[in-house]
């Protein structure tokens, strides 16, 4: 891990993420801008004390484990020979995210595998990384997200808040068949190529 | 092909179900105001009217049709490289069997299933059940309706007209735990629970496609509960079934469509979950299921091929008068709504689009909200003409054909309602033909009239007391806009021979203006209520008959704001295979006005406080639906009566919804209209007015009657009656 400089924060950038709060919270999810991923650790270890990492972010972002172990977790990546059952009661789990769409408040989270698919599905609380660089503002960013990468087999997820329902009656009921509570974390302070905590 | 019980049972069951009325109405009312509060922030955002952004949708939906196999084609190779297997079937046999065959080759012994339209399209349950592969439905209200043996009522919000108590009921039932009503939070609870160990069990999951992507070969699939995911993740095998209509060209149509999608189906900006699926996970196979069923043959029927832009976002039945009343077991088939009296006549037959057809009561409202601009209206009679030819029409088809072809006959029409003036001589009272009470409270004439007091029929209809010099000149307004001008009064066939009073009281208004008025001899019916049954070629004739009686290049101005919609909208789309006529059919609409037009806005303009008597009585306005949805009129009567007439007006809630009258709908499906009827009244007495003034006579006739028969104190005046009270008096 290469240390990296402080990243530069424009105004336009803090006006972006201001309007991606106000859609991120209109979506019943909670928003959160953090330094680092020591911050992030210590949000998630705040949560419970049993947390999932997505494999896909624990191949990229090795330091989440130990840093949530230093906090006191258990934590659990999910392998490939039976990962619904890896996760099934972990309450809180970490995934990163490939952008968060000021327009929706939505985080796309890529997920091929289906050790990184159950993370999301199964757990109570999600708890969605991404980097302030990958903050877009349209949906249109998405589609050429999207458009890059076809021809590929692929699974992903444009997600915006926690699974709800109003099946019945029309009321609104939040948390069904996925998670109850999505926090959206936005990482102001790191770089996201090296992903190394700013000093 | 289809299980479903007879339209005429479905229909029963749903009118003696207090529960559907009752929760489709709330359903409605909170939908509306979601949706239009989404829609406006969408339209801020974006800088473009909805008309737009749907206008926008609806050429890419057209533009992958236009070129059909081409982006079938890129689609297939796309998804077959990611490594799914692409495969088009012709009929639901075709699908079922195929489906069950590779689910049986998995070993399946179950499946969990995912929200699919197509799969109910095709009756794949069923055949999986006779398989041995039972399927367990996994979106909440598809569960609450498989526990409870029954089919969705809506596109989106499968199990809408199920109200809390009969869910707990059912929960309580199966799952032998007691369940209170109002604890939704653990109804809903409980199927996380439930379901969560049939997802990690099964070998075999199935999921529908919200679109189609050709650029990536992709599957958008777009859920807010979680469990299409879970579908389509787990399970070793993963079958989607899609319309082969649902293709769009790239991603960024895709966004288009997310962004129209779940603000018309549920008032979300989006969905939860929009997912983008290529190809089957590592481990996983994937089975892309393309099914025709019929689409074919809409794309090649220029009347109906709009109807495959629809993206199943269930706005149609969400603001439907009739579906609030009877829901969608009854309006509409697999597919309900007004989609559904489109589509399932090619997906499913003409019989089994039969029965609903006749609940449509052409408001017109449908097509004002589907954001793929579909003229679903216009389609709906196209649909009707065809059943109205067909033997599924039965024995009332025939009736009302030879009823229309009678009424084609002014002389007929003069001749039998003069008789029926004299014979109800002695049941006239204020408007209304006062049927004892004995006849009206029970026994076969309850429901057809206990409702609803029929109108009087008068002695003399209205062309008789508006012959030169027999009508007394009215006082003239102080600014006279059409001094000089001459203004062919086109009656309309209802006003003139049943409620009278309103096309002399329009004469009067007209002439106060300075106008002098024409009443044609030769008018008789523009053709609406043949269109509105289905007989096109009656309606046709009629049109032709009017365009005849009003070839005098005068201005023409009706009472009836139906018959505009009818001539202005309606003919040139009935004469369309001839130019001649549709050029005819145009020039006569360019000169044609309904009254609120022609003194608001056209040559016959009213400057302000013109007819101000100083009476400041409140009054409230019913919006004649179609003048709402069919020519776009806003507020201009509620405008006219402050500026003009200086009345004070308290807005309807609702107020550009149908009345209920609907044409033969009241006559057909008394109960259905009566219960719209039901509703309007309700709107009118939270506005506490004691006047309702609307402009088409059909509105009237039937408000007036349900007005009378629940013994409300509200006078119901068409504006003409209401304006004409206003003029100075004669000095």
């Amino acid at each position: 891990m290469t240390p990296s400089g402080p990243r530069t924060d424009t105004g336009r950038d803090s006006a972006r993420r201001t309007r991606l709060r106000a859609r991120v919270e209109a979506a019943a999810s909670s928003y959160h801008e953090l330094p680092g991923w020591e911050e992030v650790a210590a949000h998630a270890a705040g949560l419970s004390d049993r947390v999932a990492v997505a494999p896909s972010l624990h191949t990229t972002q090795p330091a989440l484990a130990m840093r949530l172990e230093a906090e006191g977790c258990t934590v659990v990546v999910p392998g490939d020979e039976d990962p619904a059952a890896d996760v099934a009661d972990v309450p809180v789990a970490v995934v990163g995210g490939e952008l968060a769409v000021v327009e929706t408040g939505s985080v796309l989270v890529a997920e091929h595998g289906l050790a990184d698919r159950v993370v999301t599905m199964l757990c109570q609380r999600l708890v969605q990384v991404v980097p302030a660089e990958v903050v877009v503002d349209r949906l249109e960013d998405v589609a050429a997200w999207l458009a890059e990468r076809s021809g590929r087999a692929s699974f992903a997820s444009l997600m915006t808040g926690p699974s709800r329902t109003a099946d019945i009656e029309r009321s609104l009921t939040i948390g069904v068949q996925g998670p109850d509570e999505v926090d959206v974390l936005v990482l102001t302070g790191t770089d996201p190529v090296t992903e190394e905590p700013t000093p | 092909m289809s299980t479903l019980r007879p339209f005429e049972e479905r229909y029963a069951t749903a009118l003696a179900d207090p529960d559907v009325r009752g929760g489709l109405t709330a359903f409605q009312r909170g939908w509306r105001d979601s949706r239009d509060a989404a829609i406006a922030d969408l339209e801020q955002q974006e800088g473009r009217s909805f008309d737009e952004l749907r206008a926008e949708l609806a050429g890419i939906k057209d533009g992958v049709l236009a070129d059909w196999e081409h982006h079938l084609d890129t689609f297939t190779t796309n998804a077959r490289a990611a490594g799914a297997e692409v495969v088009r079937v012709a009929t639901p046999g075709e699908a079922n069997a195929l489906i069950t065959e590779r689910m049986q080759a998995a070993g399946a012994d179950l499946l969990v299933k995912g929200k699919s339209m197509v799969s109910e399209e095709i009756g794949l349950n069923a055949h999986l059940e006779a398989a041995g592969i039972p399927p367990v439905e996994t979106d909440l209200g598809e569960w609450i309706l498989q526990l409870a043996e029954e089919t969705p009522s809506h596109l989106v919000m499968p199990a809408i007209h199920k109200r809390r108590h009969a869910v707990a009921g059912l929960f309580e039932r199966v799952l032998d735990r007691p369940f209170p009503p109002d604890d939704i939070d653990r109804m809903v609870k409980v199927a996380r629970t439930e379901l969560r160990e049939r997802f990690l069990a099964s070998s075999v999951g199935l999921s529908g496609a919200n679109a189609l992507i050709a650029e990536g070969g992709a599957i958008m699939l777009v859920c807010n509960e979680g469990n299409n995911r879970m579908s389509v993740a787990l399970p070793q095998l993963h079958v989607v079934t899609a319309g082969i209509e649902k293709l769009l060209p790239t991603y960024a149509d895709a966004m288009r469509q997310v962004r129209l999608l779940g603000r018309s189906a549920t008032g979300q900006p989006i969905t939860v979950y929009t997912n983008f699926l290529t190809g089957p996970r590592p481990g996983q196979e994937q089975l892309i299921v393309l099914l025709d069923n019929g689409r074919t043959a809409m794309a090649e029927d220029p009347d109906v091929a709009d109807a495959l832009r629809c993206i199943r976002c269930g706005a149609c039945a969400d603001v439907c008068p009739p579906y609030g009343i009877v829901g969608g077991h009854a309006f509409g088939h697999v597919y309900t709504g007004a989609i559904g009296l489109v589509n399932t006549s090619f997906h499913h037959g003409i019989e089994a689009a039969a029965g609903p057809q006749s609940l449509c009561v052409s408001c017109g409202a449908c097509a004002t909200v589907c954001p793929v601009d579909i003229p679903l209206p216009v389609q709906i009679l196209e649909v009707r003409e065809t059943v109205a030819r067909s033997e599924s029409a039965g024995s009332a088809g025939r009736v009302t054909r030879s009823a229309l072809r009678a009424f084609q006959h002014p002389g007929l029409v003069d001749v039998g309602l003069r008789v029926a003036g004299v014979v109800t001589t002695p049941l006239r009272r204020d408007g209304v033909t006062a049927v004892p009470s004995a006849l009206t409270s029970r026994g076969p004439l309850a429901e057809r009239i206990g409702w609803r007091t029929p109108p009087a029929v008068p002695l003399r209809p209205a062309r008789d007391t508006l012959r030169p010099g027999r009508l007394e000149e009215p006082p003239r307004l102080a600014d006279q806009p059409l001094a000089g001008r001459k203004v062919q009064l086109f009656l309309q066939c209802l006003s003139d021979r049943l409620a009278p009073g309103i096309p002399i009281a329009a004469a009067k208004l007209l002439r106060a203006a300075g106008a002098q008025v024409i009443v044609p001899r030769d008018q008789h019916c523009c053709g609406l209520p043949a269109y509105d049954s289905g007989e096109q070629d009656t309606a046709r004739d009629m049109v032709r008959q009017t365009m005849a009686a009003l070839a005098d290049g005068a201005d023409v101005v009706t009472p009836a704001s139906s018959c505009l919609a009818m001539l202005a909208h309606d003919a040139p789309h009935l004469l369309r295979g001839d130019t001649v006529e549709v050029e005819r059919a145009q020039e006569l609409a360019g000169r044609t006005y309904d009254l609120i037009s022609y003194l608001a806005s056209g040559p016959g303009r009213l400057p302000a406080g013109s007819l101000d008597d100083g009476d400041r009585t409140p009054v409230t306005v019913h919006r004649f639906c179609q003048a709402s949805n069919t020519l776009g009129r806003g507020e201009a009567i509620e405008a006219f009566l402050r500026d003009v007439a200086g009345a004070p007006v308290v807005p309807l809630p609702e107020a550009g919804e149908c009345c209920g009258f609907g044409g033969s709908t009241s006559v057909r499906n008394p109960e259905l209209s009566a219960g719209i009827l039901d509703r309007k009244l309700g709107c009118v007495d939270r506005t506490a007015a004691s006047i309702l003034i609307t402009d088409n006579p059909g509105c009237i006739l039937h408000l007036r009657g349900g007005v009378h028969a629940s013994g409300r104190g509200v006078e119901v005046l068409h504006l003409a009656e209401y304006l004409v009270r206003r003029l100075p008096v004669a000095t």
